[in-house]
């Protein structure tokens, strides 16, 4: 490349208006919603719950919400979603909950972040997550009489991630996120994921457990089949996400404002 | 006062430096130039030059959109692209870039058009009054409602630009917007373009490796290398410097090559045209003073024998859609070969050589290698025996760095660590690109990205290579480079099967040629006999080298048939 010095004076250089949602240009999040969109095709486990199977989307909702940020990828994974509920309803579950599900998810992940100005807005995520789990659970044992091991051992893998994004956990995991070291960058993706996602898991329990209040041998059942979801969900996103970071990054294509990675 | 008869600055570029984000190098160095109104200025450089950046830099993409910094300032229209939003920038700019698929995403030619308008809010009935006039333009008509995807190459870079011209410029910025394209659909463009500048008066720059037709069609030539301007001229001007072109790694046309040989072995001094009409002319002034001596010796293709490699009977192939892709053909390829495979788009090219490797089944006919008919091999078994280097890189590239994309396949494959190591250090070393090993693939140049593939194929080591279009995308040196490559393969005994529309690259290396037309082999034959078949070329729409129809237009000249000869040198030999 040139050696010669500039001759011309240095110019600030700014992003006047132009298609941008919260600082994620509007194609980025089209993209992430198509790519949303069409993961909800995959099937990825058979949920005992509500019926159905759970799409492959949901291992990218977090994904989604580091890369744009938490508006825009509440934006993305929301539109997504709304999409795939319509085009894939093999996987669709209660259509309306799952909209919501991606849209916290994102936000709940867009949400982890070092410092900054939002260093605080995990807050909003934290409560959502820790009153949702405490409505959920409080109805199986009020109401419906689940016992109490069973109801630590059905939600272990839910009560699990929305502690881990409480505690400063969540602040190592946005580290490891935005850091070079593949390998932390893999595991950060992996419990990020999970601790994000338990978040939005338990905000769409509390609304699926009112519907459908699943009986204590359901409780007992997910109590094994819960965990390998998260661990298959989050090695999902931990793969998908690894290779997208590595190559967004490798191709210095624009990043948007409040991206983590 | 103005001079009225100086044409209106469209452009004004002063100082211009930029730097990428996260990038310590400058790739634009202090550019200034004016670009007028009418006028069509081409842009050439090597790979890395920065003639994309500039072309980024002219609505104000560079640096709005990438950041990192920016020196000096660039004026279009009157409007400082820093200081006013892309948007209002773009209504005096269109943009058209190198790959037409990427830029389409409406479900229907009409809706494309309007796309860009509807964005700028422009009210329906001037959307509307507008479409038809930017179709018209690009020659479209009538083909409002079709779906993009079923547009040839050529007339979806055509749709491109009709959806740019529809905010109705006052310039019209296009990067590399043919080498994508098939001889036919390129020249389409130019064509394209030719009119608009002629006929409607627009400003056009356009960024091209395509040396011949920016000869022609040109007004201004900017020579970017490393980031700066190197000349400025004239076609005539520029492309005549065949050694400022050379040190610059750049393809002069194969007219002014041929007129600087003859130069350099004759001593003639006339001038070195760089348009085919003028070479045609100056070949009359040259053999009036220098005597033609056909060449005795021409290197002729050896024939090959023996048991085919790759036996290809009766074969017929129709797609899903119904779409009837081969008809018959019937050939044999014998081990060491070098063969070179031509037609238009959609000619057959790809479809024939998937067969090759069990990609895509007959669905008539017979394919067998080395024997063995390929619809009982699996996939793997092939990729072991035939290494395909797919047209577009990024769809064969996967891994987060090169040394792990070179390895992937021979792990697969199960073989011994050390192993893996030692082939993919000798195919990373063969492509020059040890040092790139820890990098990710997709922050190296396309060109770079090809040989990524390239040594990932030849880490494998196999019989038949088969390079689907390995120099598009790629600028002079770097197409070169990769096709030295695979003549050292052929050196080494390998079977190499080369697919591209760049007939004039090719004489050194190939042997015979395949001519492909509709799904049928119009001619298989060594390579002077089907170069010089240009009837035959024209209806497969191909563009026979310069060289070639120089040859031709000299024996006729001559009033006796000369030697097939295929490059300049060799046409410049018969001066000496």
């Amino acid at each position: 490349m040139a050696t010669v010095s500039p001759v011309g004076k240095e110019r600030e250089v700014k992003f006047l208006g132009g298609t941008a949602i919260d600082g994620a240009p509007v194609a980025y999040i089209v993209v992430l919603a198509a790519v949303v969109a069409a993961l909800a095709f995959v099937p990825f486990s058979v949920v005992l719950a509500s019926g159905g199977s759970f799409p492959m989307s949901q291992g990218v909702f977090s994904l989604v919400g580091w890369v744009l940020g938490p508006i825009a990828g509440a934006i993305a994974s929301g539109i997504g979603t709304l999409i795939g509920v319509f085009l894939a309803p093999h996987t669709a579950g209660v259509a309306p909950v799952s909209v919501w599900g991606g849209v916290v998810a994102s936000f709940a992940a867009g949400c982890m972040v070092v410092g900054g100005k939002r260093k605080n807005w995990w807050i909003i995520a934290g409560i959502l997550g820790l009153l949702s789990w405490l409505v959920f659970v409080g109805r199986a044992y009020l109401v419906n009489g689940v016992s109490v091991t069973a109801i630590l051992t059905g939600s272990f893998g839910q009560y699990l991630g929305v502690l881990l994004y409480i505690l400063p956990s969540r602040i190592l995991f946005a580290k490891w996120i935005g850091g070079k070291n593949v390998g932390l960058l893999f595991l950060g993706l992996f419990l990020g994921t999970w601790a994000s996602f338990a978040v939005s898991h338990v905000a769409q329990s509390v609304i699926t457990y009112w519907m459908f209040n699943w009986p204590e041998e359901v409780w007992v059942m997910l109590a094994g089949i819960v965990p390998i979801e998260y661990i298959f969900r989050c090695l999902a996103g931990a793969v998908i996400g690894t290779g997208v970071i590595l190559g967004l990054r490798a191709i210095g294509l624009v990043k948007p404002t409040y991206a983590v990675y | 006062m103005s001079d009225p008869t100086t044409p209106k600055i469209i452009a004004r570029l002063e100082n211009v430096s930029y730097m990428y984000p996260r990038s310590p190098n400058l790739v634009l160095t202090n550019i200034s130039l004016e670009i007028h109104q009418g006028e069509f200025l081409g842009i050439i450089g090597p790979t890395g030059a920065g003639k994309t950046t500039l072309c980024l830099a002219l609505n104000g993409i560079v640096p709005q959109f990438y950041g990192g910094r920016f020196f000096g300032s660039v004026h279009i229209a009157g409007l400082d692209t820093l200081e006013h939003k892309i948007s209002a920038v773009a209504s005096h700019v269109g943009e058209v870039f190198e790959d037409p698929e990427t830029q389409l995403i409406s479900t229907s030619v009409e809706n494309e058009v309007a796309f860009a308008l509807e964005n700028l809010l422009i009210p329906r009935d001037e959307i509307m009054a507008r479409i038809p006039r930017a179709l018209a333009a690009v020659r479209l008509e009538g083909m409002e409602k079709k779906h993009p995807a079923e547009l040839s190459g050529g007339q979806k870079q055509r749709l491109a630009i009709a959806s740019a011209l529809a905010i109705q410029p006052d310039m019209l910025v296009l990067d590399e917007p043919t080498s994508q394209l098939d001889p036919v659909g390129s020249q389409e463009v130019f064509a394209t373009v030719r009119e608009l500048n002629q006929t409607l008066g627009m400003t056009i720059v356009m960024a091209s490796h395509a040396s011949e037709e920016m000869a022609e069609y040109t007004n201004r030539i900017l020579l970017l290398s490393r980031g700066e301007q190197v000349a400025i001229g004239s076609p005539d001007d520029i492309y005549s410097q065949i050694e400022l072109l050379i040190r610059n790694d750049l393809r002069p046309p194969q007219v002014a090559s041929t007129f600087y040989s003859i130069c350099q072995r004759s001593g003639y001094h006339g001038k070195i045209p760089v348009k085919m009409r003028d070479g045609v002319t100056e070949l009359k002034r040259v053999r009036q003073q220098v005597q033609v001596t056909p060449p005795e010796n021409l290197s002729q293709a050896i024939p090959h024998s023996g048991e085919p490699l790759i036996s290809v009977k009766d074969l017929k192939h129709v797609y899903p859609d119904g779409t009837e892709a081969l008809h018959g053909i019937t050939l044999n390829i014998y081990e060491g070969e070098y063969i070179l495979i031509i037609g238009q788009n959609g000619a057959g090219k790809s479809t024939l050589v998937k067969h090759f490797l069990n990609l895509l089944k007959p669905t008539q006919g017979v394919v067998e290698v080395g024997g063995a008919n390929t619809e009982q091999l699996s996939v793997s078994e092939l990729a072991r025996r035939i290494g395909y280097v797919a047209q577009n890189p990024d769809t064969q590239i996967f891994n987060a760095t090169v040394g792990e994309e070179v390895s992937f396949a021979l792990n697969n494959l199960g073989f011994p660590a050390d192993e893996v190591e030692r082939r993919t250090v000798e195919g990373l070393e063969s492509m020059g690109l040890l040092e790139a090993r820890h990098q990710h693939p997709l922050s190296l140049p396309k060109g770079d990205r090809a040989r990524v593939v390239i040594a990932a194929i030849l880490a494998m080591k196999p019989e038949i290579i088969i390079f689907d279009e390995p120099t598009t995308g790629q600028d002079y040196r770097g197409a070169r480079y990769i096709l030295d490559i695979s003549r050292e393969l052929h050196k080494m005994g390998k079977t190499v099967i080369v697919i591209t529309h760049h007939l004039y690259l090719m004489p050194d290396y190939a042997e015979r040629v395949l001519v492909m037309g509709k799904g049928t082999l119009l001619l298989d034959a060594p390579i002077r006999e089907a170069f010089h078949a240009v009837d035959l070329l024209k209806s497969t729409y191909l563009t026979p080298p310069q060289a070639v129809l120089l040859t031709q237009e000299l024996s006729q000249l001559e009033g006796r048939p000369l030697p097939a000869l295929l490059t300049p040198d060799e046409l410049a030999g018969v001066f000496a």
